[in-house]
């Protein structure tokens, strides 16, 4: 097995996460919450630019390896735009998009986009999604939407794990970013005429985040490599996946601010911005408890197959 | 809770109680009498909280406009005040004057039953007036005194963009002018700046001294002119913190606390002054109303019929955060009676400073956990209240202003490992 990204994928990574800078980077989300229409004419052309449409991660691992890299760079810029829901649009269902969803509110930050969504929750019930009309300003939704749901089959199952791995590809993208906003601020603020990054008590903060964010990457390659080359642990793997990267992400935004300081939880920092659109991946379709009891029930007893089992 | 009947030594209810004569400036106001004896003390002010403790405030407070907060919070401050519950660790001559034992059982009533907090007096009684107290003039305490307790809102304005934990490296400088001194630059983090009458300001006056010998300390009147006060929009939507921007802003000499170029003492000694109860304060909140409201939200059935309490991780979970807060009140209430014995150690306070923050973001935490995807959307919580008020996301959030301001847990860290510890110095660049 291979869990390494192509070097397409990668590339492709590369020039979405440059496009998106080109577009507006920062400014993307900042704009959005004030003119939430923005995502559709803006957000939107650039990656049909870049052809994420295209992609058919359902079916063939080069480009399911684009995807996910995709999905990376748009986290980056915390990018308003639902990049991980719509390229997990489930195969022979006529729909732009899938989001997992959970009982009793399913919800998801899909909020005032003109998009046909199909919901699938983690047991593989799948149904025809429509957003609920918005009560409250982006600012405090973080364009997450309550979803009217209309059942459709129960044949789900793989579409789950597809729509609960590529939003941890997002995640992963923010923790990246994080990572180099946190190590940016300590190495330019001074204080006792030296920069932060100086002490070894904020060095290792950084480090024990590095860490974290470093494990959920290979997490997330395996869980990725699963979906396609084993199907019957693919699910079980992407709850893993998921569990570990809401714990790092934990991990990866309290040293954040910690090292950022109050100057962290104000919009003029782009931090702000980032831990709060957060939010939603870290709390839909699971947080961390819910996710933690879903891994449970998937594996039982039986525990993941893993990298190292002899099956392998 | 009922209000029960007056205890011996005649609760405090009002009208019949013991009104201080009406305050004059300058002139010191006296307490009103309130039993001496800690169990009677208990059931007095827990009487008087039942009639007096406005009902409801937390949903009146929720959504309220700065005005509305404003109004409450200085009614609120007026009605411990005529009873002489305002300030109970001021001295006697000043409004205050209650034992140590007192003001103990006065934070654990107020906390248990869910009074506001004085958010807004927050750093004019203890701040200003420890300043005050502890080195002002004769004349700046009979200036002011008075005036806190008639409702005079204070300011801290001391951090800067590049004097954060490093607060000795501040820039704005006083330069002294005929009678006064004329003062330049910008000050951070001024918490409710834009409601404040006075602010608490440190400034440099000799740029050649080394960093902590030049700064001095003084009292600056906000509506002397070349003053800005800009809110800042925090990751929770509000507007909490300020900056101030100072251009050109006579403050007369008379308002220098201590000596010219000595504010750097005469600031660790106030900020020492106040330490102890404010913390006392924030930890028999976060052991009543705190752990009341996360204990009732676990068992309170959840979407799916279940109720958290049922799960034994959660019961685990609940069982040590509580082990916890019990280990913060005891910490708290010993820091404050060596406190007051003289015996407080250097790194005391550190410590329980470092055990509050870390041990609040946990709780809050835990109770965004418990409240699950319902609790985002409860993204309002009542002005007066503390770090708890049930919002859990924004109390979350709002629990990182403790490992944050005030000495940053890396700071407190250090003190720990220096001063209590007696481990070598960090190396440090200058």
């Amino acid at each position: 097995m291979n869990i390494e990204l192509s070097r397409e994928a990668t590339e492709y990574g590369r020039q979405a996460r440059r496009a998106l800078e080109a577009a507006g980077g920062d400014r993307l989300v900042q704009l959005a919450e004030e003119e939430p229409e923005r995502r559709e004419k803006v957000v939107a052309p650039v990656l049909a630019g870049l052809g994420a449409w295209e992609l058919n991660p359902c079916g063939d691992a080069g480009e399911l390896e684009a995807a996910a890299a995709l999905c990376r760079s748009a986290g980056y810029w915390a990018l308003p735009y639902p990049v991980a829901e719509r390229l997990s649009r489930p195969a022979g269902l006529d729909a732009d998009g899938l989001l997992v969803v959970a009982a009793p509110a399913p919800s998801a930050p899909v909020a005032d986009l003109d998009l046909r969504w199909v919901a699938v929750t983690v047991s593989g019930e799948r149904s025809r999604a429509v957003t609920l009309p918005q009560t409250s300003p982006p600012r405090h939704s973080a364009f997450v939407a309550e979803l009217e749901l209309s059942p459709v089959d129960g044949d789900g199952a793989a579409d789950a794990a597809l729509g609960l791995v590529l939003p941890c590809w997002t995640l992963l993208g923010m923790l990246d970013r994080a990572i180099d906003l946190t190590r940016a601020h300590v190495t330019v603020r001074t204080q006792f005429g030296q920069p932060l990054a100086a002490f070894q008590g904020v060095q290792f903060q950084l480090t024990d985040a590095e860490v974290e964010r470093s494990g959920v990457e290979m997490l997330a390659r395996y869980a990725l490599w699963s979906l396609l080359a084993s199907p019957a642990d693919a699910l079980a793997d992407a709850l893993a996946l998921r569990l570990a990267a809401l714990e790092a992400a934990q991990t990866v935004f309290r040293v954040a601010h910690q090292l950022h300081g109050a100057t962290g939880f104000c919009d003029e920092t782009f931090l702000s911005w980032l831990s709060r659109y957060s939010q939603p991946l870290r709390r839909l379709p699971l947080g961390l408890s819910a996710t933690r009891e879903q891994l449970g029930r998937q594996l039982g007893r039986r525990g993941l197959t893993g990298l190292f089992s002899e099956a392998r | 809770m009922a209000p029960r009947p007056a205890a011996t030594g005649a609760a405090p209810s009002e009208p019949a109680a013991p009104e201080p004569a009406a305050p004059v400036a300058g002139a010191p106001v006296a307490a009103p009498a309130w039993p001496e004896d800690p169990a009677e003390f208990r059931a007095a002010v827990r009487d008087w909280c039942g009639g007096h403790v406005p009902a409801e405030w937390r949903r009146a407070q929720t959504g309220a406009s700065e005005e509305e907060f404003a109004a409450f919070q200085k009614d609120w401050f007026q009605q411990l005040r005529r009873v002489g519950l305002a300030v109970p660790h001021w001295p006697r001559e000043w409004g205050g004057g209650m034992s140590v034992a007192q003001q103990i059982v006065l934070y654990q009533e107020l906390a248990a039953r869910d009074a506001p907090r004085l958010v807004l007096a927050f750093v004019a009684i203890h701040h200003a007036a420890s300043t005050l107290l502890v080195a002002g003039t004769g004349e700046q305490r009979r200036r002011h005194l008075p005036a806190i307790l008639d409702g005079e809102i204070w300011v801290q304005g001391f951090s800067e963009p590049g004097a954060g934990s490093d607060l000795a490296a501040l820039r704005a400088t006083a330069r002294r002018e005929g009678d006064g001194y004329l003062v330049n630059g910008q000050k951070l983090w001024a918490s409710g700046a834009v409601h404040a009458d006075w602010c608490l300001l440190l400034a440099r006056t000799d740029p050649h001294a080394p960093k902590r010998r030049g700064i001095s300390y003084f009292l600056l009147d906000m509506r002397t002119p070349g003053i800005e006060v800009r809110p800042i929009r925090q990751a929770t939507g509000s507007s909490h913190f300020c900056e101030i921007f100072l251009d050109d802003v006579l403050i007369p000499a008379a308002n220098l606390v201590g000596p010219q170029d000595q504010g750097w003492r005469v600031a660790q000694e106030t900020l020492g002054a106040e330490r102890g109860m404010t913390m006392l304060e924030l930890a028999e909140r976060l052991g009543h109303v705190g752990f009341r409201w996360l204990a009732e939200a676990c068992a309170r059935p959840g979407p799916g019929g279940r109720r958290p309490i049922e799960d034994a991780l959660v019961q685990d979970r609940l069982a040590s955060l509580e082990t916890e807060i019990t280990g913060l009140r005891a910490l708290c209430r010993d820091l404050v009676e060596r406190h007051a014995a003289g015996r407080v150690g250097p790194a005391d306070a550190s410590i329980v400073k470092l055990y509050y923050s870390e041990l609040l973001q946990r709780t809050m935490d835990f109770g965004v956990e418990i409240a699950g995807p319902g609790g985002q959307t409860v993204l309002e919580k009542p002005a007066s209240s503390g770090w708890e008020s049930g919002a859990w996301v924004l109390d979350f959030i709002g629990s990182w202003e403790w490992t944050i301001p005030g000495g940053t847990s890396e700071i407190q860290r250090t003190i720990i490992g220096e001063r209590g510890l007696g481990l070598p110095r960090e190396p440090m660049g200058d």
